[in-house]
């Protein structure tokens, strides 16, 4: 199987896995009220832990090949983001800002 | 039916302040796609299918690290999860309408969609209305998301690799985390997570997310109870 190929499988199972997650309420409207009620409080709570699932590590380590190593640039420049994104709600801002943020550094440090 | 068309204009005008966060987001999505190798019609097509930028984002890095196929499924499953949330507050309005509507609404279901359709104003409003104003919302940023995409393949193709363009991903999701969290409870389900996914990174096939996810949830569940159960006995 080449590459693409598996790659394009992929996009299309999860295309059609995202599809029917967001028609399964809809469809079933009527018959899953119940359930509804009982998994709100569940999917409440899921994206605050998917967020920081999927940034905190790769804000607090560089990943270069072969070991995890802390990068403290790249916690400041989080930080300058953090700060950034309790002014605006837009997700532009706190990037350009934390972006602006690593390259001065750097470029102070080189 | 004027004033339905109304109705989906009034949904377009309401989406174009929130272009300014879709823009962006979707020059990252279409520039990082470019950057990892793959083909422009490979990352138009995967836009596509996925229409969900966070899910995109978090595959990405998983089929950079060579993670396996079924980790990719089940990672992207559970970030989309959200879309349940917005499938259930919708389906009370569109549930009833023909099958080509109500398919072809719920594939352009989103964040946005939901944050100016769930607004106390919406609510009043009787359900055609609700539905052309959901319609305009939806349909212009379908639109503005993919031009945005293809936008960023174009120019992805020229930024310098010293950029560390890479890293508006996780502070993309940062920025986003922060406005997530509204409540102690969810600091605390974000503190949990972001300590496990760092913990548990080094699992095999990539599978420390969902452990970390699973992890925080459960601790979103079970702090309350816990918590209340430690004031009693202070009492």
């Amino acid at each position: 199987m080449s590459d693409n190929l598996q790659l394009w499988l992929l996009f299309i199972v999860v295309g059609l896995g995202t599809f029917f997650i967001r028609l399964s309420f809809i469809q079933f409207h009527g018959s899953a009220e119940a359930l509804i009620a009982r998994s709100k409080h569940i999917l409440m709570l899921l994206p605050p832990a998917i967020l920081a699932a999927l940034c905190i590590p790769a804000i607090v380590f560089t990943r270069p090949l072969t070991a995890y190593q802390p990068d403290y640039f790249q916690w400041i420049a989080a930080l300058i983001a953090i700060l950034i994104a309790r002014f605006s709600r837009s997700v532009f801002w706190p990037v350009t800002g934390g972006m602006i943020c690593l390259w001065l550094l750097r470029y102070m440090s080189s | 039916m004027k004033d339905y068309r109304k109705q989906f204009w009034l949904g377009v005008r309401d989406l174009l302040p929130l272009m300014s966060g879709v823009l962006p987001f979707g020059l990252i999505t279409g520039a990082t796609g470019v950057s990892l190798g793959m083909d422009p019609a490979m990352v138009v097509g995967m836009t596509a299918l996925f229409f969900a930028g966070s899910a995109q984002l978090a595959a990405y890095s998983l089929i950079q690290d060579n993670a396996p196929f079924i980790i990719i499924v089940a990672t992207t499953m559970v970030i989309n999860l959200r879309f349940a949330i917005y499938s259930a507050s919708f389906a009370p309005i569109l549930g009833p309408l023909p099958k080509r509507y109500r398919f072809s609404l719920a594939y352009i279901l989103s964040d946005q969609v939901y944050g100016l359709c769930s607004m106390p104003m919406e609510m009043a409003k009787n359900r055609s209305e609700r539905i052309w104003y959901l319609a305009g919302v939806a349909l212009a940023l379908y639109v503005t998301w993919m031009i945005s995409v293809i936008l960023g393949i174009v120019l992805g193709a020229g930024i310098p690799a010293h950029w560390s363009l890479e890293f508006t991903i996780p502070l993309a999701f940062l920025a986003m985390l922060v406005t997530t969290i509204t409540s102690r409870l969810l600091f605390m389900v974000a503190m949990i997570s972001g300590c496990c996914a760092i913990a548990f990174q080094l699992l095999p096939f990539n599978s420390g997310f969902i452990v970390a996810v699973v992890a925080g949830v459960s601790g979103g569940l079970l702090l309350p109870s816990w918590l209340k159960m430690k004031g009693r006995s202070h009492e």
